[in-house]
């Protein structure tokens, strides 16, 4: 196990020291320009004489196009350009994030070939907003429609295909299972949920000769230029693309789309800038959400309740024409100590967008699964639920067998159930009441990996006294800006106010996705490198160099602290600035990465900034390496009408070190209150016969309003981890979302008495006896 | 094609001219023509709350108000909130200290929403703010970071 | 949203005048209109706008009765003291509409012309037919998703939900549409969809609505306005009841009752025969319950709906029991 220094900083409010440095609440740097309307995000660019282009989608779900007729919208006013199938630049196939070539073929951004509804299908480029629009609404399309299998639901969709790389299994669980004194086995759903960051997709391009500048909100802004440089032939070079503010993604916007190609060819047919908003109703099938899963699990367990075989068989959604796996097993494999598991997936082709990954993809839907399952199990064998999970507790990775780096878990359970007061809870279902509400207190745990990428950054340190970071990569809310000029800030010994940070442009230094929640802990890791550079040459010019004043004290080293640069044992100290006005320089730069020394080629940069090839599994090394949570949630439901309102929520989270608790916890509470939503209200509803998700707008696709949402403790566990980073965190920002939803299936329970497996709890559910 | 309109809008204290087509909003005209971007569109539906601005002080959604409708009256967005730009309204400040936002996106909205909240008394106890802060969407999940703003700001605004 | 022209009404004359031009609409609030229009629903040619007509935002309150004239805002009408006084259901129902913004722009006027959510009603690119769009097309949402849809007052050609919350509370206290000198009364001025669910309202072309009255009633006065749904807050009702109770000097004798019930009918629904079964009897938990059933008499799901013919019996009794201070 990890030995932790006792001194070392645990990243919480008592961390002491100056009140920015790395671990302290500092306020988001970037806040005040958000709060001033001042953060210009990706549509809010407006070159001159740009043009606005508004999409078209099908309105069948499988078939094809017999004709377009575009006239009637080309000769509306103010129109420039249709862009139909017929008329559609082709564009170069591309590499795809795993690194591998997508097709052989050219890539068409708009096809006669259609696969589901609400396929891009059109665009109508005009001179206004609104011209776009009404002539969008003109375009004749005949289509011949074919049969189409709207959902897995449908029994044309069959079991469909298993996926044998995605299987997991030790010992024999299938015998275990039969024979095992206790059995639970029950099939737990999920429908299809969707992104909807609040800034909806969409962006504004514009070439001049072969140069190509998009303006997008981008969550990976490396593989997006990728994307588009293959595009149209050019090198990466040639693509910039500008993201200093990102309206939420939470997975949807680390790619260019359908509709990126649309709008850069638009402005290369029509050598003008056009942007493209991608309406509401349409991003609900501009790029896929989470797809729907099933899985049946099935626990052997002793009458003790010792687990004694886990078997899951599980399915995803997928499109007919792409693949994305749901990876189901992802906790059911990980979560509790079993002697025996077999884990199998099946995807299911449906005409539908290709589903894409939507916070924590795999790690949600999967302790969806098993924690709702082991609390079946806490029920039937008479055990409190938090007590089975520590009955079962994985003292090591029993998939991978290989030691945790930490795993706070223990102490989750521990600190959650103290600050809950799980101790005064009635096992009894039903057993507490208020009025007319019946009151139910549900346990449920989750995890998420931590993912390793290298990173890059590029520190300035200037002559007057201010310093600089730079990256290109984002920050979507997640508090890059902040943590950075913290890192910066600690490592030169410099005020952090002085410190600017320079964020989502493909022009600085490369950086991979903003995703799998490895971000924070990549970057850190690079600025504080890069930082620590500077910090020495600084202090290596103050020696050495004949202008200094510092080099006849021939001192070994410097301090250097708020800006100030001092000998070791007293004497006169000078600013940073002061000493670099000395010595005649307007700056010191150094840029630092992290990948190996014997792999950090250009060639391995680009794939470890493009791919998700360089990315360690969190498995790679002596450790398994994942972060943790608890959440205990009690929930008040109407015993007439079935409404289910969460009333109190104390979580207990390892994400490992916090570089700012206060963001972090806002990324905890962020996951939180998407699992309620998603518990409770989220679902996109597929017309059975035309495959339409009808509820394609915030009025109808429910996430959770402010009145939804209780006070929410969060307390953290964590301790540096510094196998997991550079500096000591775990993951953050998908780990919130991990049980929270089967922690409140596990309330309703507690509250009804009625055991709801199919989310989202809608009132429906608990109607009737 | 009807005849363009020319407007003057009274946006943030100052009077501006535009010609525009009859049916553009008044979130276009302040986004696309007079480059106010702080209002936000996230739905262009009214379903969100994210375009949020104030019409002779009553906050309303830009996206469903007529740009040429509301020519005569006042019109503030985020921009006009602290005209002269020194410092932070409270409700910002509050904003800012509370980490009441993540991405920022709906933040402008919230915040117009939350300064007209508690001019109408509709901030008297959490359960209140939090119903009457619930026409703006926020999927970052700043809510109990919101309430814990208005609260503070109301009181600083009393 | 296709082009229009846009006109500013000088009066209440002129805005009946340019009402009447084919393809005008007027533009109260703009929640509906608007929203409608960007989703192809609507398709104005001319737009009128009365939002700058004077005298029409009067909220007035005495012995007789409320007048709120139709250009008052939701938001104004919901916090006006002696609204909440004497009509609180219709101050309740206000506040849990939309939301704040909206209740800021949203006039009692054009709140009566609020359509449908349905959304095959809203979605005209993707299905062609709805009878209330396009009389004789057909009604996509049979056989769709119907998890919101009517099981009261539907017919072959329509089962959209009226979504409305504030009529549901003026039909349960008798309120009177004034267009101009012509008065209809709430319950009058909304039409069942039999087979012309494409009129919603008995109101002609170039008549506009001036306001409404909710004559005062001891019932009104002990009111309230119940509405359950998914969400807390910002969204339409899978049920809501409004009601109003008066009881005799004993104080459990019910003198009068009024009923109506909200996201579960073609139209903001009176229910009589509750009203009937209670009217005499003693207001006890029992007794009510087994009243509300009745509500759902006729009543006819569609498959994903039929939780509300078990839900809305439900949110009526609560809803007595509440005001009757037994809940």
């Amino acid at each position: 196990m990890t030995p932790v220094a006792a001194k070392m900083k645990r990243g919480d409010s008592t961390d002491g020291g100056a009140a920015s440095a790395l671990g302290s609440r500092l306020s988001r740097i970037d806040g005040p320009a958000k709060i001033k309307g001042q953060a210009r995000y990706g549509l809010e660019h407006h070159p001159a004489n740009m043009a606005y282009a508004v999409i078209v989608q099908s309105t069948i779900p499988s078939g094809h196009i017999r004709a377009i007729d575009s006239k009637p919208a080309e000769a509306a006013p103010g129109v420039l350009l249709v862009i139909t199938p017929d008329n559609v630049m082709p564009l170069k196939p591309i590499t795809t994030w795993t690194g591998a070539p997508s097709s052989d073929k050219p890539y068409l951004a708009l096809t006669r070939e259609i696969n589901f509804t609400g396929q891009h299908v059109a665009a109508v480029i005009a001179e206004t907003f609104e011209q776009a629009s009404e002539a969008a609404g003109l375009l004749r399309i005949d289509y011949e429609e074919k049969e189409s299998i709207p959902s897995y639901d449908d029994p044309k969709s069959g079991a469909g295909n298993p996926l044998d790389a995605m299987a997991v299994a030790w010992g024999d669980a299938g015998r275990a299972f039969a024979e095992a004194p206790v059995r639970i086995e029950q099939t737990y759903r999920t429908p299809r949920e969707y992104n909807v960051p609040i800034e909806p997709h969409g962006l504004v391009a514009e070439w001049q000769g072969d140069m190509l500048t998009v303006w997008e909100p981008s969550q990976w802004v490396n593989f997006m230029i990728h994307n588009y440089a293959e595009w149209y032939g050019l090198p990466d070079e040639k693509v910039r693309l500008i993201s200093p503010y990102v309206g939420g993604g939470f997975g949807s916007k680390a790619f260019a789309l359908g509709h990126g190609a649309i709008a850069t060819m638009a402005a290369k047919m029509l050598n003008r800038p056009v942007k493209l908003a991608v309406t509401r109703p349409q991003t609900f099938t501009a790029f896929g959400g989470r797809p729907a899963t099933r899985q049946t699990l099935s626990l052997g367990a002793t009458k003790e309740g010792n687990l004694l075989s886990i078997v899951q068989k599980g399915a995803n959604e997928t499109s007919v024409d792409g693949v994305w796996v749901e990876p189901l097993a992802s906790v059911t494999a990980l979560m509790y100590a079993t002697p025996n598991l077999s884990a199998r997936q099946n995807i299911v082709p449906v005409n539908t967008v290709t589903p894409c990954a939507l916070r924590a993809p795999g790690e949600n839907p999967s302790a969806w699964g098993i924690e709702c399952a082991i609390d079946e199990l806490s029920y039937e064998v008479g055990i409190d639920p938090v007590a089975i999970r520590l009955l079962n507790y994985a003292e090591e990775d029993p998939h991978a067998k290989k030691p945790w780096s930490t795993r706070r878990l223990r102490e989750a359970y521990e600190e959650g159930a103290k600050a809950f007061g799980w101790a005064k809870r009635n096992p009894k279902p039903r057993s507490m009441r208020d009025g007319h509400h019946l009151i139910g207190w549900g346990v449920a745990a989750g995890t998420y990996p931590v993912r390793r990428t290298a990173g890059e950054a590029l520190v300035r340190i200037f002559a007057d006294g201010r310093a600089e970071v730079a990256s290109s990569g984002i920050d979507m809310g997640q508090g890059t800006y902040t943590i950075l000029a913290q890192t910066a800030a600690e490592a030169i010994g410099m005020p952090v106010e002085q410190i600017e940070v320079k964020l989502g442009d493909s022009a600085l230094p490369g950086a991979p996705v903003a995703g799998g929640s490895q971000l924070a802990n990549l970057m850190t890791g690079a600025v504080h490198k890069a930082a620590t550079a500077a910090r020495d040459e600084l202090i290596g010019l103050a020696i050495n160099d004949p202008k200094s004043p510092f080099r006849e004290l021939q001192a070994n080293t410097l301090s250097i602290a708020d800006g100030v640069i001092s000998p070791p044992r007293g004497g006169e100290s000078m600013s940073i600035a002061e000493l670099l006005r000395r010595l005649g320089r307007d700056k010191i730069e150094v840029q630092r990465d992290t990948l190996p020394e014997n792999a950090n080629s250009a060639a391995d940069k680009l794939a470890t900034y493009n791919t998700i090839t360089r990315m360690r599994s969190p498995t790679d090394g002596d450790y398994s390496l994942h972060a943790w949570c608890v959440h205990f949630i009690e929930v008040r439901v109407d015993e007439d009408f079935g409404t289910v309102r969460v009333s109190r929520v104390v979580s207990a989270l390892d994400s490992g070190r916090l570089y700012n608790p206060k963001l972090a916890e806002s990324q905890w509470k962020g996951g939180i209150i998407m699992g309620i939503g998603q518990a409770l209200l989220e679902e996109g509803l597929v017309d059975p016969r035309q495959g339409r998700v009808i509820n394609n707008n915030l009025g109808d696709y429910l996430i959770a309003t402010n009145a939804d949402i209780p006070d929410i403790e969060v307390i953290s566990v964590g301790v540096p981890d510094f196998h997991a980073s550079a500096l000591g965190g775990k993951a953050v920002g998908e780990l919130g979302i991990v049980g929270v939803a089967p922690a409140i299936a596990n309330a309703v329970y507690h509250a009804t008495g009625k055991r709801i497996r199919e989310l989202p709890i809608t009132l429906e559910k608990l109607l009737g006896d | 094609m009807s005849k363009p309109l020319k407007i003057k809008l009274h946006v943030n204290g100052v009077a501006r001219e535009l010609v525009i087509e009859p049916r553009v909003t008044l979130l276009d005209a302040l986004r696309e023509h007079l480059n106010l971007t702080g209002s936000k569109k996230g739905c262009d539906q009214g379903q969100c709350g994210a375009c949020t601005v104030h019409v002779d002080g009553e906050r309303v959604l830009a996206c469903l108000t007529l740009a040429a409708q509301v020519e005569g009256r006042e019109i503030t967005t985020v921009e006009g909130l602290t005209p002269d730009g020194a410092e932070l309204h409270p409700v910002q400040a509050a904003f800012l200290k509370h980490d009441a936002f993540q991405c920022g996106y709906c933040t402008p909205g919230q915040i117009m929403s939350a300064v007209a909240c508690i001019r109408e008394g509709h901030a008297s106890s959490d359960a209140e703010i939090r119903e009457y802060m619930s026409g703006n969407l926020c999927r970052c999940g700043a809510y109990p970071h919101i309430v814990a703003a208005v609260r503070e700001a109301r009181e600083a605004l009393s | 949203m296709r082009d229009f022209t846009y006109a500013r009404a000088a009066s209440v004359e002129d805005a009946r005048r340019l009402a009447q031009q084919s393809g005008a609409m007027l533009l109260a609030g703009g929640t509906t209109l608007l929203d409608l229009a960007k989703c192809g629903v609507a398709r104005p040619d001319h737009v009128v706008d009365i939002t700058h007509l004077k005298g029409l935002d009067a909220i007035e309150v005495t012995r007789e009765g409320a007048h709120l004239g139709a250009l008052a805002k939701m938001s104004h009408v919901a916090d006006d003291k002696a609204i909440r006084a004497e009509f609180p259901a219709v101050s309740e129902a206000l506040w849990q509409a939309a939301s704040a913004q909206l209740r800021n722009m949203a006039t009692i006027g054009g709140n009566l012309m609020q359509r449908t959510r349905c959304a095959y009603f809203r979605d005209p690119n993707s299905f062609a037919a709805c009878n209330k769009r396009q009389p004789g097309s057909g009604c996509a949402a049979r056989g769709g998703i119907t998890r919101n849809h009517a099981v009261l007052g539907t017919s072959s050609s329509c089962i959209a939900t009226n979504p409305g919350d504030l009529a549901v509370a003026l039909v349960a206290f008798d309120a009177i549409v004034h267009l101009g000198d012509r008065k209809v009364p709430v319950d009058d001025f909304f039409l069942l969809p039999g087979a012309t669910p494409d009129r919603e309202q008995a109101i002609e072309p170039g008549e506009v609505i001036t306001a409404v009255s909710i004559p005062a009633s001891a019932a009104a006065r002990r009111s309230t306005y119940l509405k359950v749904r998914d969400r807390q807050s910002y969204e339409f009702a899978a049920a809501s009841a409004a009601v109003g109770l008066d009881l005799e000097a004993d104080g459990r004798t019910i003198r009068d009752i009024r009923v109506a019930l909200g996201g579960v009918a073609t139209k903001p629904w009176r229910a009589h025969a509750v009203e009937k079964a209670l009217k005499g009897k003693t207001l006890e938990p029992e007794t009510v319950m087994r009243a509300s059933l009745l509500a759902m008499e006729g009543a006819i799901a569609q498959g994903d709906n039929h939780y509300k013919i078990d839900l809305a019996p439900r949110v009526i009794a609560r809803a007595i029991l509440k005001v009757g201070g037994l809940a």
